[in-house]
């Protein structure tokens, strides 16, 4: 890393402005939405949009000026470089499409539009902070505030008992981890001496390798865990993802869970580096366990929003096999291992993006949200049904869709290490592929084979449409185009400083 | 012997030895008993019991700030909090918990228990070898140990409460900035989880077209008006709104 601000007080008004422009809109819409009246509320989401594109643009800007090296504020616990602006960029383009998704459906849902979203851009800055977070303690300020807006959002619909036991199990489950998480962390500063991820580093580094030291770091992993949903910590996942409206649920899946991929990325990769022969077994065997029942449970499901809630359990899995090849010694395969997951992570915002944007608009007519419903899709709203076959495709791993190469760097990373476990590892990714090829395919067949039960088409509405068409066409267009993403100058930067 | 059970010695002598003892015990005894007792308020007056053995513990350990900061904010705020809402929401005697699953309790005190052996043995080892962790006194250290004993003399040469001011207007500003923004986002979502709508009716997400609306006929609502039913699952109703009351 280049040469941080020593001053902890230090303030770089132009690396903070993305997170700024998001929080003034944020801010913006509770005022305005005092002002405006019934319907009219409903251009609150201009706001955020406004907001969100601002916050883009300055990220880019960023991007342009960092090049190589990387602007810090407050010390070590605001950093912008390569890795927190990828991030950062991959956070607004999903914001930008869950406000497009939250439009009609608020609008049309007419309660709470103001709150709605001030708690979605607030959440969306939490993510941002979390992955310019170099610190122990802004990491964890930041994972709650990507957390808490999101126990709220579960249970916006609080006329459905569903929508309750959702929301409430999310947060019972989410407080316990956050519990254990500052517990793990107390103990890791309590024996480093320090909260900042490279000291940390240092430290582990040349101490002593204490008994309570390695159970603060697995502590530290089920506070993750929790977030992106890991098998054995995955139970409010489906119950959650039913209940919540349906923008929300795209939230959880997508952004949510990214946001705790890129924490568990800069601890365990950044912070716990050289404790990695203790983590990594620990996450690999949570890999397989993980993307083995996600797969299992969704062959059996029948309501759709469930059955991707356990498809996107089982990403998680595959996103957790570069965990479990990383060393303690071999930079350069963790760096491909780091890279493995970015990769993943960005085909699998675009993909289950644009399969629940997909659902919801099939939701629109058939609120039932049943797999039956989907037949005859094919030939009731041609272009939607491919689109969603696209994203299906995608996310069982078939060529030319952008998946495929998700799956591609997963495994070949986990063979490139060579060890056993490796192997096994990647045994697993094959083997789950497969089984997951049948449940996405069924809906496929639902979609294109069978008599339809209604005959109208279904009209998902401009803002969605576009959302459908544009995600539809990038899952597409990322297959050839994966090389931009692969060739990021510095993206592993993090790990190499590590 | 152990340099665990020379410290021990060494410091039977003082009053802080003695007051550990007899906190310790309080505040353990007071943990157990919000667990057990099965009354809500009287397990959120043990609670208070609880932070309040917990606070005279920080004071021993040169930590005021941390324990005025504790009575003030958890014993004095978040538990009246606490059993504010337990007395508006009335307390029914014996509510006690019964697990569905066959031995889910035993198994959770197995569970419990193995997690404290493992927790217990991590805390004490670094204490229970010879030169092992912080038993030597700041003045005789050598430097190897480096940032693993700082110890609480040098965070408090200047004082406690400063010290804490400084490390949360210096080191941590960030964080202790960007808690605000939690915090108001945090407001915002109590308020609306708490919140009792006047007008039940807006609470459904009902087909709009059933709610009397005005509509602008310029943006893409008008393209399927007979369409926009949303989801409402199953029991999704103005009885459940009631019944939720």
């Amino acid at each position: 890393m280049t040469d941080l601000a020593s001053d902890p007080t230090t303030v770089d008004l132009f690396a903070l402005a993305p997170e700024l422009s998001v929080v003034v809109a944020a801010l913006l819409i509770l005022l305005v939405e005092l002002a405006l009246t019934g319907e009219r509320k409903r251009y609150v989401n201009l706001i955020g949009l406004v907001g969100v594109v601002a916050a883009l643009a300055f990220t880019v800007a960023l991007w342009a000026d960092i090049g190589d090296g990387a602007r810090a504020a407050f010390g070590n616990a605001f950093v912008v470089d390569a890795y927190a602006l990828l991030f950062k960029g991959l956070f607004l383009s999903v914001a930008l499409f869950v406000l497009l998704l939250s439009y009609r459906y608020f609008s049309e849902f007419r309660t709470y539009q103001g709150e709605y979203y001030v708690l979605l851009l607030g959440s969306f800055v939490g993510m941002m902070l979390m992955v310019s977070a170099r610190d122990l303690v802004m990491l964890f300020v930041a994972l709650e505030l990507v957390s808490i807006p999101g126990f709220v959002m579960a249970g916006l619909r609080k006329f459905d008992l569903r929508s309750n036991e959702g929301a409430l199990k999310f947060f019972v489950m989410g407080v316990l981890s956050a519990a254990i998480l500052l517990f793990g962390m107390s103990v890791v500063y309590g024996v480093t001496g320090t909260t900042d991820l490279a000291g940390i580093a240092v430290a582990l580094e040349t101490g002593e390798r204490l008994p309570l030291l390695l159970a603060a770091v697995l502590f530290v992993i089920v506070g993750f865990g929790f977030k992106i949903s890991a098998v054995p910590f995955h139970f409010w996942a489906p119950d959650t993802y039913q209940g919540s409206p349906v923008p929300v649920t795209a939230f959880l899946s997508v952004a949510s869970k990214a946001a705790g991929f890129a924490g568990l990325l800069q601890v365990t990769f950044v912070a716990f580096a050289p404790l990695a022969d203790v983590w990594a077994p620990v996450l690999g065997v949570l890999a397989i366990l993980t993307m083995s029942l996600g797969n299992l449970l969704a062959l059996q499901q029948t309501n759709v929003v469930r059955l991707l809630a356990y498809s996107s359990i089982a990403h998680a899995g595959y996103m957790l096999v570069p965990f479990g090849v990383a060393t303690a010694t071999d930079a350069a395969l963790n760096s491909d291992a780091f890279r493995a997951v970015l990769i993943y992570l960005i085909a699998y915002a675009v993909m289950n993006s644009g399969a629940f944007a997909a659902v919801t608009a099939v939701t629109r007519s058939q609120p039932s949200r049943l797999v039956a419903d989907y037949a005859g899709l094919g030939r009731r709203s041609p272009g939607l049904a491919a689109a969603l076959s696209i994203f299906l495709l995608s996310l069982g791993g078939v060529p030319p869709l952008v998946g495929i190469w998700a799956k591609f760097f997963v495994f070949s990373v986990a063979v490139e290490a060579g060890t056993a476990f490796g192997l096994v590892l990647a045994a697993a990714v094959v083997l789950n592929t497969v089984v997951a090829m049948f449940y996405y395919l069924a809906v496929v067949r639902t979609m294109w084979m069978d008599e339809p039960t209604v005959e109208e088409p279904v009209a998902p509405g401009k803002a969605l449409g576009f959302a459908v068409g544009g995600l539809a066409v990038l899952t597409v267009v990322l297959f050839l185009g994966i090389g931009v993403f692969t060739d990021v100058a510095g993206v592993s930067t993090l790990v190499a400083s590590g | 012997m152990t340099p665990l059970l020379a410290q021990t010695e060494a410091a039977s002598g003082s009053a802080e030895f003695w007051v550990f003892i007899v906190i310790g015990a309080v505040a353990l005894g007071s943990a157990l008993s919000m667990v057990l007792l099965r009354n809500a308020v009287h397990a959120a007056l043990m609670l208070v019991v609880n932070f309040f053995a917990i606070a005279v513990l920080y004071a021993t350990l040169d930590a005021q700030f941390l324990a005025v900061a504790q009575i003030i904010v958890y014993a004095g705020a978040i538990v009246v909090l606490f059993l504010f809402v337990l007395m508006l929401l009335g307390v029914a005697g014996d509510q006690a918990f019964t697990g569905r699953i066959a031995g889910q309790k035993t198994t959770a005190v197995l569970l419990g228990l193995a997690l404290f052996g493992v927790l217990a043995a991590g805390v004490a080892a670094p204490f229970l070898g010879e030169g092992t962790a912080c038993n030597v006194p700041v003045e005789q250290r050598v430097d190897a140990e480096g940032p693993l004993c700082e110890g609480l003399a040098v965070a408090n040469a200047d004082g406690n409460v400063r010290g804490v001011g400084f490390l949360i207007f210096t080191d941590y500003v960030w964080p202790f900035e960007v808690t605000s923004v939690l915090l108001v986002v945090a407001a915002i979502g109590a308020i609306v989880l708490g919140k009792r709508r006047e007008d039940p009716g807006e609470l459904t997400d009902a087909p709009a077209s059933a709610v009397p609306a005005l509509r602008d006929d310029d943006d893409d609502e008008a393209a399927s008006d007979e369409d926009a039913a949303e989801p409402a699952a199953a029991g999704a109703s103005e009885d459940d709104e009631e019944g939720t009351r």
